[in-house]
């Protein structure tokens, strides 16, 4: 317990201390948008992988790996491959240079500047503001959830200190202190990854032999048994993929192509941190030290969640998923049964890490696109910017703080964590990625197009969401309160539809609905205002 | 092959270092272009 409170308190003076820092070095407007422009490359490719990986990066993701294996490696591919290198060198780059040239602080207020729309502004700024909060509450739900679990202490307290926290941290500091403050986070989780990777490995006599045993497991007297359920869902092994087309195999597939390893493209907290770096020669440095950090979070999650079955056994006969009792329980049963005692209090604040640098990041873009997008550019209010963006931001976090003590009351057995996390990717992607890309590729984009495909996308994604996808449609409610049912489609000869993500069917529906608007539209001709980029788009 | 029989799990660990690898060339080779 002394390593947990000591662990605790030092992490809190020090991120009070590069809060404080921050809000000392913003003098304007765009340091505290925008930390200045001028981020070291380092420092900016920690922010974006810590913003990116939160808790349940860690210990939801790390849990799946532990009964569904290392198949789920191929979101580390794809994460390192589509959330850094092509997010880096294909968007960032773009996205920090018109950003820079429109002098844009946001994702929307740069969607807005390129089609010359202030409408798509508000719109953009509205929906990040309303439905942010839920992707916010299952981020805080995450930390809030193991500090309770480790600490014994009451979750509604914990609930409050953390938001109090998050409240002072963001508030205060803008991005600035957010970004010295991602910075130490990030390197607090990189130093406690790396240590459980290393460790795990020896504990088990090296890489290959942990593999092999792991490889082994299946066949061990006792373990046929207990993956029962799992082989009937097309599990084959924790080393092998599972059976092409089973459930198991739709659940690994799905979640990879279509929430998190698309979706990464389209978050305005991430693509903001684009435009906080000078030049295109500062994301080329960054990308060196984005895909390490990447490989560290969610490689070592997933290949010590999965080895982890391996440790259970040995000690106590039950495969991870059993010995720990649920899927978010798994890594964190693992460090306290197997690692030293020390580690469990710094493996705390590693995760108390990954949760706050995700939240503060969720906290600002919600203050931004409501007070800044929404409010100012939009609406055209008076008041000034910082001031717009403070009260919004503590809008937004009392209402994710009310989401989270809502989910806490919700039964425990849905995997919120996840659900939520994935439903705001899906969302985001819908609704922004196709004029995303039309923004910063398609000189001849009509603005009309793109608010088509921003409109289509949002209300698919939003009617799939609520009404058919039964994932998300049960755990929202609001289905069973109109229909009686967790989706509209279930029991129909559509039933199918029920299991499919919302991105699947909204993201190519948003495409489509731009390209015919394009096509009856036409090209933007010279002499309209939505050329605005006509030397840079 | 690194103790893992299955080809398609033995992919997804070599290119997830190999992903992290192409970074860091990537970023050394770019270190000074814009």
């Amino acid at each position: 317990m002394i390593y947990i409170i000591v662990s605790l308190s030092l992490y809190a003076v020090i991120m009070a201390v590069l809060s404080f820092i921050g809000y000392r070095k913003t003098k304007s407007t765009s340091d505290y948008l925008l930390a200045g422009r001028e981020i070291h490359p380092i420092i900016m490719a920690v922010s974006y992988g810590a913003t990116f990986i939160s808790t349940s990066a860690i210990v939801g993701f790390g849990g799946a790996a532990g009964q569904f294996g290392m198949g789920l490696l191929w979101l580390t591919v794809l994460n390192i491959l589509v959330g850094v290198l092509i997010a880096f060198i294909v968007f960032g780059k773009k996205t920090r240079e018109i950003g820079h040239k429109l002098g844009t602080n946001t994702m929307p207020e740069l969607l807005s500047q390129r089609f010359d729309s202030r409408f798509m502004q508000g719109y953009a700024g509205l929906l990040i503001f309303l439905f942010m909060p839920i992707y916010a509450s299952a981020v805080l739900k995450g930390i809030v959830d193991y500090v309770a679990k480790y600490t014994g202490a009451n979750f509604d307290v914990i609930l409050i200190v953390l938001s109090v926290l998050s409240a002072v941290f963001v508030i205060m500091g803008g991005l600035k202190g957010i970004m010295f403050a991602d910075a130490f986070n990030g390197a607090i989780m990189f130093a406690g990854m790396a240590f459980l990777i290393i460790y795990t490995y020896s504990l088990l006599g090296g890489v290959n032999e942990a593999h092999e045993a792991l490889t082994r497991l299946p066949d061990m007297s006792g373990v046929k048994e207990q993956t029962d359920g799992l082989v009937k869902g097309g599990f084959s092994g924790w080393t092998s993929m599972p059976k092409m087309g089973t459930p198991v195999w739709w659940n690994i597939v799905s979640t990879l192509v279509a929430g998190v390893g698309i979706g990464v493209l389209a978050q305005p907290q991430l693509s903001v941190k684009f435009m906080t770096v000078k030049s295109g020669r500062e994301l080329n440095r960054a990308v060196l030290s984005g895909g390490i950090f990447i490989l560290f979070m969610t490689g070592v999650a997933f290949t010590v969640g999965a080895l982890s079955n391996v440790s259970f056994y040995n000690e106590t006969g039950e495969i991870a998923i059993k010995a720990a009792g649920a899927n978010d329980a798994i890594i964190p049963s693992f460090i306290k049964m197997f690692l030293p005692d020390w580690f469990g209090g710094i493996f705390l604040v590693v995760l108390m890490a990954a949760g706050i640098s995700t939240l503060n990041a969720l906290v600002h873009s919600m203050g931004t696109a409501l007070g800044r997008d929404f409010l100012k550019q939009s609406l055209k209010l008076k008041t000034n910017t910082v001031k717009l963006t403070r009260i919004a931001m503590g809008i937004g976090l009392v209402i994710s703080a009310i989401l989270t003590w809502l989910s806490g009351k919700l039964d425990v057995s849905m995997a919120i964590i996840a659900i939520g996390t994935s439903l705001f990717y899906g969302l985001c992607a819908a609704t922004f990625l196709p004029t995303y890309i039309a923004a910063l590729f398609i000189k001849k984009f009509p603005k009309k197009a793109a608010l088509a495909s921003m409109i289509s996308g949002s209300a698919i994604s939003l009617f799939w969401l609520f009404f058919v996808q039964e994932k998300t449609a049960g755990s929202l409610q609001i289905c069973k309160m109109l229909f009686g049912t967790t989706s509209i489609v279930k029991g129909t000869a559509l039933n199918t539809f029920s299991m499919v993500d919302a991105i699947v069917i909204a993201l190519p529906l948003s495409v489509i609905t731009g390209m015919i608007a394009w096509a009856i539209i036409g090209n933007v001709r010279e002499s309209e205002p939505a050329g605005v980029l006509n030397s840079a788009g | 092959m690194l103790g893992l029989p299955d080809v398609s799990i033995w992919l997804a660990y070599v290119l997830s270092i190999g992903g992290a690898v192409l970074c860091v060339i990537y970023g050394i080779v770019h270190w000074n272009k814009d």
